[in-house]
């Protein structure tokens, strides 16, 4: 851990880990940008860079982004990122009535807090995941690949069908190119360029970049009036003993929940929040200005980023469409994630590791005492910016090979991307299912190789766990709608926001 | 005929085209070779993801069919500007790829149409935009050219 330390603080390393953090928070203080976009748009540039540089610039981001929603949502009502919608609950209010500084300052401890205890867990669990993962065969990664598509699918928001609609339309767009097993051309229809199929990165910029300036186009000419805050943000060390309790149980939430994928920070901090408030001797205060409210939605998204990381480094399965990305930012520099990472790898893995520790105390230093000028950054007219991004998305899909192609598949899964947000079929099964989709395919061609037939699948205990439990999830809504037929909906915590 | 709102129409519309999709997804398997050395085959995770999107899109079909048509729906809000940034953007794709439209020349004028679109036709915001799309186009210029060698267009 040391040696990846000191090659974290190679001045090039800092100074992109800098950089990227810093960018996350302005990116995930304007709301309508996410982290998601400002990641994929960067990844083209990291190219020719260094694996270690290219992947701090990433993290940085990742951990600025998630953090940075938070100033909006404290002062505006208006969630940077959705990680950061459960904070408008109480941090608004807090706002409202004469609080801001108390608001971000609380908002900013917890994200910090967060990040740092699942990091314990990312630096402690990852090399003994990557050893039990060791014993992974096609039949297990299968069975992982079809489990984290059918929970995915479940959580998204909407209806289950639309959930695996998506996740099944992601995975056929990834079929078209040269299949690796016979060395022939699959679905390209005569069309030498699409041999080498349809690539991650323009899928990504143009299903996430795109369709999202594409929907923002409509209001981007309505500037944010902002107050920023005019006072130091207090911290206390009495803060610590005060909201310690809930910072450690919603770290513990939002790193479980970063575990799993599908489930992003967004969801990690409702749970956080609603175990709080039950948990608490005045729920009643919680959604009027209550600061452990703030604390657990902010400790919570901030832990998942970390819980994320292990699932992506020990097994190559990415969580979230942010962790997609890195998963191909890593590929993409010779990488490949997965339980023998630990062994070729090693100091970079370690670095990666690092680089988020590092990240969370830059995001702290740089949120506190920047905090006023990123209220005012944050006011800038999106007509100004949208465009930019556009000339950002049409360069960086060339520069990746330079193919006009690239540029032309941005535009086409950015309609795409449009098409499905407004028909409300989830793009994190697309996006997922178009980057396991070759993993889910190899494994299963192998596993029937080896074994003959599908119930090969049945001989390993393992796979027979992830089938079940694939199954199971598959089958639940419908179980759990057939037990509360009839009954009234109640409790919950109202997300919506108006 | 029942009356099918907003929204049902879309879900169809979807499930059209997902079916349509997965017919493609069919065509295509149809060419390829039958399994010599494996179980499988290369056709076979195209035919069960188009038999899949075909049973799903039916699936959302008959659950939107299904669902309360009387509901009282908000008027959906056109994209219009959307749609013209949309157009805008092929239009500067099209530029570079198939007229060769240098990329100093097009990136500006796509910049300034864009943003204009996007926000208030007026001399001032057409004189702020051109002055950011050139500005953009030639520090985006300079990196590509003079640092990673790539030129556009």
């Amino acid at each position: 851990m040391l040696d990846a330390f000191s090659l974290l603080f190679q001045w090039q390393n800092l100074a992109f880990l800098v950089l990227g953090t810093g960018l996350g928070i302005v990116v995930g203080a304007i709301p309508g940008l996410t982290a998601t976009m400002l990641i994929a748009l960067t990844l083209p540039l990291t190219f020719h860079m260094d694996p270690v540089s290219a992947v701090t610039l990433l993290i940085g981001e990742y951990v600025g982004g998630i953090s940075g929603g938070l100033i909006t949502a404290i002062l505006l009502r208006m969630p940077g990122t959705p990680a950061s919608i459960v904070t408008t609950f109480d941090g608004y209010p807090m706002s409202q009535s004469g609080r801001p500084e108390r608001a971000l300052a609380l908002g900013i401890m917890a994200s910090v807090v967060g990040g740092v205890i699942s990091w314990m867990f990312l630096a402690g669990m990852s090399p003994s995941l990557a050893r039990f993962a060791l014993q992974f065969g096609p039949w297990e990664y299968f069975t992982l690949v079809l489990m984290a598509l059918v929970m995915l699918a479940v959580l998204a928001q909407g209806s289950l069908a639309k959930g695996l609609m998506g996740a099944a339309l992601g995975m056929a767009f990834a079929l078209p190119g040269i299949d690796s097993s016979i060395g022939q051309a699959r679905l390209t229809f005569g069309s030498s360029t699409l041999l080498s199929g349809f690539g991650l990165l323009p899928v990504l910029i143009g299903a996430f970049a795109i369709s999202q300036v594409l929907r923002d186009a409509n209001g981007a000419n309505t500037a944010l009036k902002i107050d920023p805050p005019k006072k130091r943000l207090p911290v206390y060390w009495s803060d610590i003993r005060t909201h310690g309790p809930n910072m450690l149980r919603s770290s513990l939430i939002g790193t479980w929940i970063g575990l799993l994928p599908g489930i992003g920070g967004n969801i990690a901090a409702l749970v956080s929040y609603s175990t709080t408030k039950q948990l608490s001797k005045t729920p009643e205060k919680f959604g009027t200005g209550h600061e452990p409210g703030v604390v657990s939605g902010e400790t919570a998204n901030n832990a998942s980023i970390g819980g994320a990381l292990i699932p992506l480094i020990t097994m190559g399965i990415p969580g979230s469409p942010i962790d997609a990305i890195l998963l191909s930012a890593l590929i993409m520099h010779n990488i490949q994630p997965g339980p023998m990472l630990f062994l070729t790898n090693g100091d970079f893995v370690w670095a990666l590791i690092a680089a988020y520790l590092v990240a969370n105390v830059l995001m702290f230093f740089t949120m506190r005492y920047s905090v006023g000028l990123l209220a005012k950054v944050v006011t800038v007219d999106r007509a100004v910016l949208l465009p930019l991004i556009f000339v950002c998305c049409v360069v960086g899909a060339f520069a990746l090979s330079n193919r006009i192609f690239d540029v032309w598949v941005v535009v086409a899964f950015g309609i795409v991307g449009f098409v499905m947000e407004r028909a409300k079929v989830p793009l994190g099964p697309f996006v997922i299912g178009f980057v396991l989709a070759p993993l889910f395919e190899t494994e299963l061609r192998a596993g029937l190789q080896t074994s003959g037939s599908f119930m090969g699948l049945f001989t390993r205990p393992i796979a027979t766990a992830f089938f079940v439990a694939a199954i199971a999830m598959l089958f639940w809504p419908a179980v759990q709608a057939w037990r509360h037929r009839g009954r009234p909906v109640t409790g919950g915590v109202d997300t919506t926001m108006d | 005929m029942p009356h099918l709102t907003r929204r049902t129409i879309g879900d169809l519309t979807l499930c059209a085209l997902v079916i349509a999709g997965s017919s493609i997804l069919f065509i295509g398997a149809a060419t390829l070779p039958a399994p010599r050395f494996e179980p499988m085959g290369s056709a076979a995770v195209p035919r069960i993801l188009g038999g899949l999107l075909i049973i799903l899109s039916l699936v959302v079909a008959v659950q939107s069919l299904r669902a309360p048509q009387d509901e009282a729906e908000p008027p959906a809000a056109i994209p219009f500007r959307g749609t013209l940034v949309l157009v805008t953007l092929i239009a500067y794709v099209a530029a570079l790829d198939v007229l060769r439209v240098p990329f100093l020349i097009a990136t500006p004028v796509f910049v300034v149409v864009s943003g204009l679109i996007m926000s208030h036709l007026s001399f001032r915001n057409a004189f702020m935009f051109s002055a950011l799309g050139l500005g953009v186009t030639f520090l985006v210029d300079l990196v590509l050219t003079k640092f990673l060698y790539i030129t556009i267009g």
